[in-house]
């Protein structure tokens, strides 16, 4: 079949690599036609298996390059874009709807509740055109295979002849599947919504865990795999740190929250949304307690500032708070990150209280605390004994319990985790 | 023409007046267009009062025979006007430009007026940012003034009536004002503050005053057990000073950078303008504070410029002078007709009757007129049902200041201009009720106990709508009014010596009550003296 894909999310470039490797003719729909194929953001770069089958299914021909223009010569469209493009998608769509005789949108967009609807709108009801939608349930580093074999699939469509074509499209994918869900693409996207909502209260619920715990004297690591072997429970999404960030999942959670707030006057997520905001800066109230409430011109080095490893975005990351805070605290402030320093620098730019590092060791000389924000892998396994060798006080705040407590503890630093003993 | 004969001319002249009715009064059509004025934001009606156009020459002639003028020029120049002090009042340097200059005793006050404002920007920046911490290293969300009488009634005020002035990109604050001695007020407010995240403001001229004090002590305490952190620590970072007495402040263990200063020639009841209006800043923002700041200054203008005849302050204070001295009226109602404003009368009891409730001149002898009259007031439309009675039907003669915005809620629901267009209403119909008495009506009842006599005088202030600048001149404007009449009386506005006695007397009785001395005092204070004591035995205390 012939498929043209509109987005530049993970869930886009999987959806590519997967169809076309099943012998569909894919079109990556790009400015240009001779546009490279490759993900702009170095997580989907990093996806297990992504840029290998991505190569080979162009050097194959069954994946190219189109513009919008060409794209129109198929009749199957695949939109995995990203949430804030809505209306850029209503455009399209109804440029589509005009040009086309037979339409079927497939929508694996996270734009939240009603987005779908409002989409079908722009289709010719005269014509058959029709709207079917995909929650876009991807995990990194495994998406290929889920997209592969899925254990379950969401389908939000009530249009027979739609069904019947996404199901044939599908077909390689869910010989062995255990679940298919069908409803309309209103349920399928509150589910989606729930979803979110239920992970965000999960990373609520085990910081508010891991704060408790460092004031009680229990380790939340223990506490975490003793959840986690509960079966009803499980392992994901229980680890304790300062918080997430993001542009996209942290807009959901505001949308859905507004959402039930609206609707019901629940706080439930608000209050976890601005819970997370707090504890985005639990590494700096760590450090403002042990300098006894007083940062003037401490040297304070920030290991990772991207909201997340594999990106270069900085977009509501917890750094950003932390280092707002310490301008105002009056500290000096060296910054660390493998991918992000650019963008950092754009915000921030020429600052008398900021230096910016390509050596992260560099960045340790004569400091009074290096935070850990960001779980690059790179700093995973650091030289410890460097680390130590170049900071005046070797203060370690630990934002993602990257380390072992015990371990650092033995070599010398002052360690301090998110609910570690 | 000298004081006697300008008060001899209008004794005269209520002798005409006196016998008319303002129904009668109020039948003449240019009435309106005579007796009120607009200024800025402000319009005021006096023509509601009983007089006519020709009362006001001669009430200017009294304050040229008192030297009004001078006087008022001795106050914006910076002249000792407070005289048992000997200091001037200088609460209109606190809202004059950068530009200006003021000298006082050969220095210059306004570069110290202006540092004192940039310190207060930069605080409210970083609370507002966000960025001023607690011990958890959380953001202060709670701010809890303390203070009494001038560092509590102004700033509590302002925050109430502008709150919907708060610049919406700042940190949500929580407020809280506690005065009283008691602790009653302050207990409750602490049960709903996070201690990580409270300010406390000690707002205290000498710092030395003991409801204060004995509040800030409380709190003190408060701080010390949640955060288990040395004193040094938690005052640096939950406790800021407002005063005139830094070397006090800071042997209470307030740091130097945790203090606001304003100078000595502030009065208590007149310091809202200084470091004192910390709270309205936090409220609603530098920017907000600064225009209050300007519609007072305009206000300043014109009361300074502006000849007596089209001088609201002065025509207000004069023609209340009328009433008290040459009608006999003792008691002043002040009623806003508007919630926002349901802490003005407690404001201005304070600055009215601190200020002219006085019996001696500046020579030191007693005052031939009467002065300041009781004063007091509520909410309007909540007053009508409750001393309104008195108002239309009692034995008192009262003057009341009707206080509204003519416009409100420009941007809300048509259901709430609907309730200020019936608020509005009410106060039209209650002046008008007031001065006309039931001749309103067509056919006035029959039974004496439903009659309205009327002819109860009023002033009508109306504001164009409530903003930081409307509100500024408004204060502005009775601060003003009360220096005129204390001109006019020869008193001093700006001491209060009659609040310093009972402060010794108390000193002992406390020692009384704790039983450190016996104490010889009359005898229905050792009745009750010896009463409680009883009451605390029987507890076993």
């Amino acid at each position: 079949m012939k498929i043209a894909i509109w987005g530049d999310e993970l869930a886009a470039w999987v959806a590519a690599a997967c169809l076309a490797r099943q012998g569909n003719q894919v079109m990556m729909v790009r400015e240009a036609a001779d546009d490279h194929l490759i993900p702009d953001e170095s997580s989907i770069r990093h996806e297990p298996g992504l840029m290998q089958t991505l190569q080979q299914q162009q050097t194959s021909g069954n994946l190219l390059a189109v513009t919008a223009a060409q794209a129109q010569s198929t009749g199957i469209h695949w939109l995995a874009m990203s949430p804030g493009s809505l209306d850029m998608a209503e455009r399209q769509v109804t440029q589509l709807a005009q040009h086309s005789q037979q339409l079927l949108i497939i929508n694996q967009s996270n734009f939240g509740l009603g987005a779908s609807d409002r989409l079908s709108e722009r289709l010719d009801p005269s014509r058959p055109q029709a709207l079917a939608y995909i929650p876009d349930t991807l995990q990194q580093g495994t998406a290929l295979v889920q997209f592969s074999s899925p254990a379950s699939l969401i389908i939000g469509c009530e249009d027979q002849q739609a069904l019947l074509t996404l199901r044939t499209l599908l077909k390689p994918f869910t010989e062995q599947i255990k679940q298919m869900l069908y409803m309309t693409a209103r349920e399928a996207e509150f589910t989606k919504f729930a979803i979110n909502g239920m992970l965000a209260l999960r990373l609520g619920f085990i910081n508010e865990l891991a704060n408790l715990a460092d004031q009680v004297d229990v380790d939340i690591e223990l506490v975490r795999q003793g959840m986690g072997s509960d079966d009803r429970i499980g392992q994901h999404y229980l680890n304790p740190g300062c918080g997430f960030g993001g542009q996209h999942f942290t807009q959901y959670i505001e949308s859905l929250a507004a959402l039930m707030s609206d609707k019901r006057r629940s706080t439930l997520l608000e209050t976890v949304l601005s819970e997370n905001e707090k504890q985005k800066e639990l590494p700096f109230r760590k450090l403002w307690q042990h300098y006894r409430f007083d940062l003037r011109q401490r040297i304070i080095t920030l290991w990772g500032v991207a909201f997340k490893p594999g990106i270069t975005s900085i977009d509501n990351a917890p750094a950003l708070r932390i280092i707002d805070a310490l301008l105002a605290q009056g500290a000096l402030i060296r910054l660390h990150d493998p991918e992000a320093l650019h963008e950092i620098k754009l915000r921030y730019g020429d600052h008398p209280q900021l230096t910016y590092y390509q050596d992260p060791y560099a960045a340790l000389d004569n400091s009074d605390a290096l935070l850990l924000i960001t779980e690059w892998s790179s700093y995973a396994s650091p030289d410890y004994q460097q680390i130590k060798d170049r900071m005046a006080t070797p203060l370690i705040i630990d934002g993602r319990n990257l380390w072992e407590p015990e371990y650092l503890r033995q070599q010398g630093f002052i360690y301090h985790g998110v609910g570690r003993r | 023409m000298n004081k006697e004969q300008a008060w001899q001319q209008l004794a005269d002249h209520a002798r005409v007046i006196k016998p008319l009715h303002l129904r009668e009064l109020l039948a003449d059509p240019d009435r309106f267009q005579e007796l009120s004025l607009n200024q800025g934001p402000l319009l005021l009606d006096l023509s509601k009062q009983r007089i006519t156009p020709d009362t006001l020459p001669l009430l200017q002639q009294l304050a040229e025979s008192c030297h009004l003028q001078a006087r008022i020029e001795a106050l914006f120049k910076g002249e000792p006007v407070n005289t048992s002090e000997q200091r001037p009042a200088l609460h209109t340097a606190l809202r004059a430009p950068a530009t200006e200059q003021l000298l006082v005793e050969g220095e210059d006050i306004i570069p110290s007026i202006q540092l004192t404002l940039s310190k207060m920007e930069h605080l409210v920046r970083q609370i507002h940012s966000g960025q001023w911490r607690g011990f958890s290293g959380e953001p202060i969300d709670t701010i809890v003034n303390v203070g009494v009488g001038g560092s509590d009634l102004g700033p509590m005020m302002a925050c109430k009536a502008l709150d919907e002035y708060q610049p919406t990109t700042a940190q949500r604050l929580n407020f809280f004002f506690v005065s009283s001695m008691d602790g009653s007020q302050l207990s409750e407010v602490l049960t709903q503050c996070n201690p990580a995240t409270t300010l406390f403001i000690l707002a205290s001229k000498s710092f030395t005053t003991i409801d204060t004090l004995a509040n800030a002590i409380t709190a003190r305490q408060w701080l010390q057990e949640a955060s288990q952190i040395t004193a040094k620590e938690f005052m640096r970072l939950h406790f800021i000073a407002v005063t005139a007495c830094a070397g006090k402040a800071l042997e209470w263990g307030i740091p130097n950078e945790n203090q606001l200063h304003f100078a000595e020639w502030v009065g208590g009841r007149y310091s809202l303008w200084s470091a004192i209006g910390l709270p309205v800043a936090l409220k609603i923002g530098m920017q907000g504070f600064r225009r209050m700041l300007s519609g007072a200054h305009e206000m300043d203008l014109h009361f300074r410029h502006a000849p007596f005849m089209r001088n609201l302050p002065a025509l207000l204070g004069l023609v209340e002078v009328w009433n008290i001295n040459l009608l006999g009226i003792h008691a002043h109602a002040i009623l806003p007709y508007d919630g926002r404003l349901s802490h003005l009368p407690s404001y201005l009891e304070q600055l009215e009757m601190e200020s002219n409730g006085k019996s001696v001149t500046q020579t030191g002898d007693p005052v031939q007129h009467r002065t300041c009259p009781i004063l007091w007031g509520e909410v309007g439309p909540n007053a009508q049902h409750a001393f309104y009675q008195l108002l239309h039907q009692g034995t008192e003669a009262v003057m009341c200041d009707f206080i509204a915005p003519a416009r409100r809620y420009d941007d809300q629901r048509s259901s709430l201009k609907q309730q200020h267009r019936l608020s509005l209403a009410n106060c039209l119909a209650q002046s008008r009720t007031l001065a006309l008495g039931d001749a309103v009506l067509p056919q006035p009842a029959a039974e004496a106990h439903r009659r309205y006599k009327g002819n109860q005088p009023s002033s009508t202030l109306l504001l164009d709508e409530l903003t930081p600048e409307s509100f500024g001149a408004l204060i502005a404007l009775y601060e003003h009014k009360v220096y005129c009449q204390a001109v006019i009386w020869n008193i001093n506005p700006f001491d209060q010596w009659g609040v310093e006695l009972g402060k010794v007397m108390a000193t002992e009785l406390l020692d009384a009550l704790e039983q450190r001395s016996p104490g010889q005092f009359d005898v229905a204070t050792e009745g009750l003296l010896d009463t409680i004591r009883q009451y605390n035995r029987e507890k076993g205390l």
